[in-house]
């Protein structure tokens, strides 16, 4: 370990392993240490059963689900829009040549009590008890406008300025509560209703994500990579290892050394490791972080599907927060064995959303409620960390923890954003072509 | 993107059937299992060759009567170093070579713990095949041949002596492990690609049936 690098990446959870492969491909020499045996810190797929119950200090069932190996129970729910940043990066990297995806069956939304399916095409947006007749030809105008709407073409306004409040923009389209409701937080996926308030240009953004996304691979937008989502990070740091990034696990960290007010390396089992740069989780720098808020998270294990969504193998739930009178919308995601990620005829469900009371646990209710008879149920409540500085100045960059939101494109935000800070450039997406299949030479 | 494998050999495409399989590479550092794959891969041998940098993974077919076995060969990229290999890297695998230097006993040592790891993580009807590189250094042998030949057969391991830098037995550790992997039309892998590929085309839907098409 007594050695140069240009940068040290502490923690292998996807954002640290997705910067530590950016970083080695563009010819930094990386070494990437985690304080754990296995890849993936909070964002690993823990396996076999026997882990979880142990990460959740409770004892182990015998003989009850199966194989153990079987198992592979994701600590943070999340999907990947088909056509979001993640999946860009995914492709751009070559990385996706190490994984198999498949498309999540179902997305559904609540409202007035049940849960209702997001269209996914003309027939279903036609057959849907979600809205009336008469709103669903309003609605289909304002998906329309959203698809033709084009930020540096002024022509394709048609009175929607940029910077009209996503509210007036509903107003303008006579858009009702409840379709509001859907649009923003089933379809646009905003967490809470501050964006009403705010230009439209993210509202129409995020629609066009979905509608992109779901017109890739159809069923749904959205999509999850067999053995789950540990796959990922484990991914791009193949990736890393392939241009020369050195792996070390189970690898406890002592001290970040600094001088004159700048990192210059970091400190393990009386190793000191030279380096200009550090990369890393709130974890392994938890006095230069701040608490930002709360998530909870229950990972429930079932029996059966979720009911009344036709018995998809996967499914996503949203509740958004004026549904039940929170300010937060909860989520529920669920995948199964048809993911590799449980024993044949189990189910993995996770409810999750910000905590807004000193009873978090009961906040997820309404989700839960959906979900029918439990088998398992492992409760988290995990701080929101963020770091106090951009680390510009002492070259220490720490990536936030990972949100509540069900897709990874505030993950993928936060990277590009450390990329940036980290370099000095934006990362440029169409540069990066890896250039064959067979070999990068 | 591509999708994965590459340009088919002019060897491999014209007839009979084609089976895809995931082989990996594991030993110790420095004892030639790069090497061994460049000899196989690209007839070629180097005698500094660097430590494994930028090899994603490379391709090889071999025929055997009507049928062209397709090697997808995954190198460790130097992540055994701090025994630091991910799960992934044996996920799906239907076959190994576990390298040891046949100069080098600590070597062998490790070898066998890797066959356990791969009797413990990969898939049950995995073939493994252990190869005692270097054999071209016969004068500072240190491991002997009848020793790991019987640790071979006690552990149903195929087993060669070979050397990446004259050839000996490269091609045939690979032909003997295609020889052995099963071909029929629905065992061809333990479980044929279920999910989609993702790729640069829009609406672009790919998954690949099986091994065999």
């Amino acid at each position: 370990m007594d050695e140069t690098y240009d940068v040290i990446v502490m923690g292998t959870g996807l954002k640290e392993c997705i910067l530590s492969g950016m970083l080695s491909v563009s010819g930094k020499k990386v070494l990437h240490v985690d304080r754990n045996p296995y890849y993936g810190g909070e964002s690993a797929s823990l396996t076999p059963i026997d882990q979880v119950f142990e990460h959740f200090k409770k004892s182990v069932p015998e003989n009850k689900y199966g194989r153990g190996r079987e198992w592979n129970v994701d600590l943070i729910p999340k999907f990947l829009m088909a056509n979001g940043q993640l999946v860009k990066l995914l492709i751009h990297t070559g990385v996706t040549r190490y994984l198999e995806f498949k498309s999540v069956d179902g997305s559904y939304v609540y409202k007035g009590g049940k849960i209702y399916k997001v269209p996914a095409d003309e027939k279903e947006a036609l057959a849907t008890s979600l809205m009336g007749l008469f709103e669903k030809r309003r609605f289909k105008n304002f998906l329309q406008h959203v698809q033709d709407y084009n930020v540096d073409d002024p022509k394709t306004y048609k009175g929607v300025e940029p910077n009209m409040v996503a509210k007036q923009v509903y107003e303008k389209y006579s858009l009702d509560a409840n379709t509001q409701d859907f649009t923003g937080h089933a379809l646009a996926l905003f967490r809470n209703d501050e964006y009403m308030a705010k230009p439209c240009v993210d509202l129409i953004k995020r629609c066009r994500l979905y509608s992109d996304s779901l017109a890739r691979y159809g069923k749904s937008p959205y999509l999850y990579p067999l053995y789950g989502l540990g796959e990922l990070p484990q991914g791009f740091a193949r990736l890393s290892a392939i241009y020369g990034g050195t792996y070390m696990l189970d690898k406890p960290v002592d001290e970040i050394v600094m001088e004159d007010g700048h990192v210059v390396g970091v400190k393990s089992q009386g190793e000191t490791a030279k380096c200009g740069i550090v990369v890393c989780d709130p974890t392994y720098a938890p006095d230069r972080c701040k608490k930002v808020g709360q998530v909870v998270r229950a990972i429930c294990i079932l029996n059966h599907p979720i009911p009344n969504t036709k018995d998809g193998q996967s499914v996503q739930i949203i509740i958004p927060q004026n549904q039940v009178s929170r300010k937060d919308d909860i989520y529920v995601c669920m995948v199964s064995a048809a993911h590799n990620v449980c024993a044949k005829g189990y189910y993995l469900a996770i409810v999750a959303t910000t905590v807004e009371t000193s009873d978090p646990e009961a906040e997820l209710q309404p989700g839960l409620e959906l979900l029918g008879a439990i088998e398992e149920k492992f409760v988290s409540v995990v701080d929101l960390l963020e770091p106090i500085d951009d680390g510009t100045e002492n070259k220490i960059f720490i990536s936030m923890s990972y949100d509540a939101t069900t897709h990874f494109e505030t993950t993928c935000d936060d990277v590009l954003s450390l990329f940036k800070r980290i370099t000095g450039e934006d990362f440029d997406f169409s540069k990066v072509q890896h250039t064959d299949t067979e070999t990068v030479e | 993107m591509a999708s994965r494998g590459g340009p088919q050999r002019p060897n491999g495409a014209s007839q009979g059937k084609i089976c895809q399989f995931k082989l990996v590479l594991l030993g110790e550092s420095a004892v030639g299992k790069s090497s061994l794959v460049l000899r196989f891969v690209k007839g070629q041998f180097h005698e500094y060759q660097e430590s494994t940098i930028g090899a994603a993974f490379l391709t090889q077919t071999v025929c055997l009567d009507d049928t062209t076995v397709k090697f997808e060969i995954w190198d460790t990229a130097g992540q055994e170093r701090y025994h630091s290999l991910a799960p992934m890297y044996y996920r799906g695998a239907q076959a190994a070579i576990v390298v040891y230097d046949i100069t080098n006993p600590d070597t062998f040592g490790r070898a066998k713990t890797w066959v356990k790891e791969l009797q413990r993580q990969a898939s049950p009807n995995i073939v493994i095949a252990l190869a005692g590189n270097k054999a071209d250094l016969a004068s500072k042998r240190m491991v002997e041949f009848d020793e790991a030949q019987a640790y071979a057969e006690e552990n149903s391991l195929l087993f060669m002596e070979t050397s990446a830098k004259t050839a000996m037995n490269v091609n045939d550790i690979f032909l003997a492990i295609a020889k052995k992997l099963p071909k029929s039309e629905t065992s061809g892998t333990p479980q044929p690609r279920q999910g989609v590929r993702l790729n640069n085309e829009q609406g672009g839907q790919q998954s690949e049936g099986g091994c065999c098409k």
